[in-house]
């Protein structure tokens, strides 16, 4: 009994590994119906699982696989061409087997799967050929009236039931001979790769790779010691065990690696049944699916790459007619590409489907108060989008039958935040987006940065590390406070700030000068980390925490350096959750510094301008008239525009070419200008598009890092930036301000 | 008549013993890696041969001043539910062999920091040795929730 128990594990291992190649497979076989080679394969591995089962006496299986071989049979032989009923049915049998393979593996038994309706429907695939696929009729009426016993006789004698087990992978080759010489060779490449291979306990290879680990950190330490001593012989010597131990924790790290087509190989059936359900065109693409992750990783990230897999399908490509209104290719394309980068592993979602729309994630982000006009306000477009992995984002839209399985953005996040990794989005409006996961190449060693903190050295892993910045008192950088929150200012934002000596109740360092700020994104935040010191960029083996220290909650776990001693690993989300009260007060502080530069809340007259996709506002007060300029006239005066207005030159500017979009050309014979009109001086702003005037309470403004604006804010419901105007006239006419009346009373 | 063996040590000039089977090793060690915001009764972190070992100050333990960590300090490396965890001690001492009829339980009279820490005392020739519940000696109340407040 006990050997019987072993020969089902071996017969469900094996099967389920079929199984996935056989979704792969049959969808391929979709695109290029008459792939010999392809159907012939599908047919061995059917025909593989239906001999076992019949030995194994699991009669259900053997009845269905039964029933799928024979319709196999007639599709590898030609007497019937595959049409996308048949592939539905061949698909459906391949998910019943599954189900009864799960049945089997619970409970011992088929249990109460019915497989009646499955084998209705593949064998009505067989009987009526004609019906579904008209253009190969002829062929298949004419083998017809043959080809309905046809079946069983080849089939059923030739496999009695017992053979193929006794030599289960050799079994198959025979009933494919007929079929193709090219594939049997091919297939058999494969074949014989699996036999030079063997099965390890898991348990076994995380034993290796802890072993690896202690050895790696004595190594270290070795070396450590050796240059002390300076003995030539022990030098060598070191070093080759240096050489070992790095190409044996490689070797070691490679036996837990398996390719990313391991999880990627049941998309494409995720993609197909999906898009015929949302009645939509993909193609999938899968770029570097040989791109190996340690297996507990591949794992942990096969959920959230299958469900941003269904979000693109779902929500992402947009329908055949809407696509071909849009002027693109009725089918839309998704693309997987995984590729190393730097120690990690980035796997690429993109889809070439509507973008997301930043001005709708605003809107929603709004309405489920995940962010606030004022927050809105401040961010790029970018910072917007990335909202969708706020908790209590998921918008009621997404939450259809399809992608929505409960399961948010955050959710994707979070998963992927476990393992040491991080999530980010990019999208363009019309063109696609673009999901980037970035994976550690294993859990056990990550890339740390090391710094120090009064006298103990603390790591912070590499994922979440955007730039190191020293705050350099020689050059009179400092740290500044708002109401009492410390916080930088890193290229004209405010970076709130979180203390690491206060964070960890350890006593305040001696000052804030040449201290270092590390910049890190993490919980959906950036800010940055004030340490004494940089030490190093170094590969630390994560050592798990003892429950007891786990509680705390601000570390990671603990690893060991070079010389010996135990560093805590810092855990940058529970830091990020303490930088909340810096960033509120940062908030705080932006609207009260908004409003004494800019007359916080004053309900202003702002002429809306259109500049390429841009929108940018203009005080009103600022704006003497609206002209139209002929293009011809506008002339060229050294590198200046001029054009005559009024018996008067006018110097001219252009908003476009000042905020650096260049690639707007005016279109048509007139452009709009603003004209303003000082002390008899005049200079005019040539713009797109005058959108609109309006009247706004201009209480939500960032600074944004662009010259020429004074920053951004909200109007009716879209960000536009607010023009620097005194810029904007100096960059027309640098003598605007400067020249002394009199001068231009004549003018 | 049934006996046990007990490794011995000193904390506060008072004789304690754990069962010896429990004991993994004993060593001096003076470097250990401070955890802030940790319990006060968290020594700190040390690396034995590649293990992260938490070290657990016993006079935290039962109640009195914590230990300086600058100087070297004895560790008592005991195992519990696999895990091996430190017991800083003062001074180490014999292993002995006591037979069960030495062993009583804990008077009444003793201070509950202790009595909880304990199992029983046995009478030895010219002191007492009371016998240590590893697991509850290293048993660490959850961090004080006020200073992670605080350090917000």
């Amino acid at each position: 009994m006990e050997e019987l128990g072993e020969i089902i594990q071996e017969f469900l291992v094996e099967s389920h590994e079929n199984l996935d190649q056989l979704d792969r497979d049959l969808v391929a076989l979709e695109q290029d119906p008459g792939s010999r080679e392809m159907l012939s394969s599908i047919f061995r591995t059917i025909h593989t699982i239906k001999g076992t089962s019949g030995f194994l006496a699991f009669h259900r299986l053997e009845t269905l696989t039964h029933a799928g071989e024979s319709l196999l049979s007639r599709l590898r032989d030609g007497v019937q061409q595959m049409n996308p009923s048949s592939a539905d049915a061949l698909l459906r049998m391949v998910d019943v087997v599954r189900v009864l393979l799960s049945a089997i593996e619970e409970t011992g038994g088929e249990g109460e799967v019915d497989v009646e309706p499955v084998i209705a429907m593949v064998t009505a695939c067989i009987e009526d050929p004609a019906a579904p696929a008209p253009a190969p009729a002829a062929p298949a009426a004419e083998a017809e009236p043959a080809s309905v016993a046809e079946p069983e006789v080849e089939a059923a004698p030739e496999e009695a039931p017992a053979a193929p087990v006794a030599e289960a992978p050799a079994a198959p080759a025979p009933p494919a001979a007929p079929a193709a010489e090219e594939p049997a060779g091919q297939h058999g490449a494969r074949r014989s790769v699996a036999d030079s291979s063997i099965r390890v306990d898991v348990d076994l290879l995380d034993a290796l790779m802890r072993l690896v680990g202690e050895l790696v950190l004595t190594r270290n330490q070795i070396m450590r010691g050796v240059g002390v001593v300076a003995d030539p012989t022990l030098t060598r010597t070191t070093q080759r065990l240096n050489l070992i131990t790095t190409e044996l924790q490689e070797s070691v790290m490679k036996t837990r690696m398996q390719p990313i087509e391991h999880i990627w190989s049941k998309l494409p059936r995720v993609v197909r049944d999906l898009s015929s359900t949302c009645g939509k065109r993909v193609r999938l693409v899968m770029e570097g699916k040989e791109t190996e992750l340690d297996r507990s990783l591949l794992e942990a990230v096969k959920d959230p790459l299958t469900h941003l897999v269904r979000n693109a399908v779902d929500h992402g490509v947009e329908s055949p007619e809407e696509r071909a209104a849009g002027g693109k290719n009725p089918e839309g394309t998704l693309t997987l590409r995984a590729y190393h980068e730097g120690g990690h592993v980035i796997v690429e979602i993109a889809d070439d489907g509507g973008g997301i729309d930043p001005d709708r994630v605003a809107r929603t982000a709004l309405d489920r108060g995940v962010a606030t006009r004022e927050q809105l306000a401040r961010m790029d477009n970018r910072e917007i989008i990335s909202l969708v992995f706020q908790p209590g984002f998921s918008t009621a839209k997404a939450v259809t039958n399809v992608s929505g399985r409960g399961v948010g953005m955050d959710v994707v996040k979070t998963n992927i935040e476990q393992i040491g990794g991080a999530v980010d989005v990019e999208s363009t409006v019309g063109a696609g987006t673009t999901w980037r996961l970035t994976i550690p190449l294993t859990l056990a060693i990550i890339q740390a940065l090391t710094v120090a903190c009064g006298e103990e050295c603390y790591a912070i892993p590499q994922v979440g590390v955007d730039e190191l910045v020293f705050v350099d008192s020689q050059s009179g950088q400092e740290i500044e406070h708002v109401s009492g929150a410390p916080v930088y200012r890193l290229r004209g934002k405010l970076l709130p700030l979180v203390r690491l000596d206060e964070t960890l109740g350890l006593p305040a360092g001696s000052s804030d000068r040449d201290v270092y700020i590390v910049v890190l994104q993490a919980d959906g935040r950036r800010f940055g980390l004030v340490v004494d010191r940089v030490l190093n960029t170094e590969e630390i083996v994560v050592k798990p925490l003892t429950g007891r220290l786990k509680d705390v909650g601000a570390y990671a776990g603990a690893t060991i350096l070079g010389d010996g001693k135990v560093a805590l690993i810092l855990d940058t989300p529970s830091l990020a959750r303490r930088s909340h009260l810096a960033a509120e007060a940062v908030e705080r502080a932006e609207l009260e510094m908004g409003g004494a530069e800019q007359e916080l809340g004053r309900i202003e007259r702002l002429l809306i301008t259109g500049i390429g996709e841009r929108r940018v506002a203009i005080p009103l007060g600022m704006v003497t008239r609206l002209e139209e300029f002929a293009v011809d006239r506008i002339e060229r005066v050294g590198h200046r525009e001029v054009v005559q207005y009024r018996s008067q030159i006018l110097p001219v500017v252009r908003l476009s070419a000042l905020l650096g979009t260049y690639d707007v050309e005016p279109e048509g014979e007139t452009v709009p200008a603003v004209v303003y009109t000082e002390r008899g001086r005049s200079v005019a702003l040539i713009v797109q598009d005058i959108v609109d005037i309006v009247e706004d309470r201009i209480d939500t403004r960032s600074d944004l890092d662009d010259d020429g604006l004074t920053g951004s804010t909200v109007i009716q419901q879209r960000v536009t930036e607010l023009l620097d105007v005194r810029r904007a006239i100096m960059a027309a006419d640098p003598n605007f301000y400067t020249e002394m009346p009199d001068t231009m009373v004549g003018a | 008549m049934p006996s046990r063996q007990y490794a011995t040590f000193e904390v506060a000039d008072q004789l304690f013993g754990v069962d010896v089977s429990q004991v993994q090793e004993v060593l001096r060690f003076s470097e250990y890696t401070r955890v802030p915001l940790a319990p006060t009764s968290i020594g700190g972190l040390f690396n034995l041969r590649g293990q992260v070992i938490a070290a657990v100050d016993l006079r935290v333990q039962l109640g009195l001043p914590g230990r300086d960590l600058g100087e070297s300090a004895m560790n008592v490396i005991v195992s519990v539910d696999e895990e091996w965890v430190s017991l800083l001690v003062d001074r180490i001492g014999e292993v002995i062999e006591l037979g069960d009829d030495a062993f009583e339980p804990p008077p009444d009279t003793m201070g509950s920091a202790y009595r909880n820490l304990i199992i029983g005392t046995f009478k030895l020739e010219n002191r007492l040795m009371l016998a240590l519940d590893a697991r509850r000696a290293i048993e660490i109340t959850k961090p004080e929730e006020s200073r992670l407040a605080d350090a917000v």
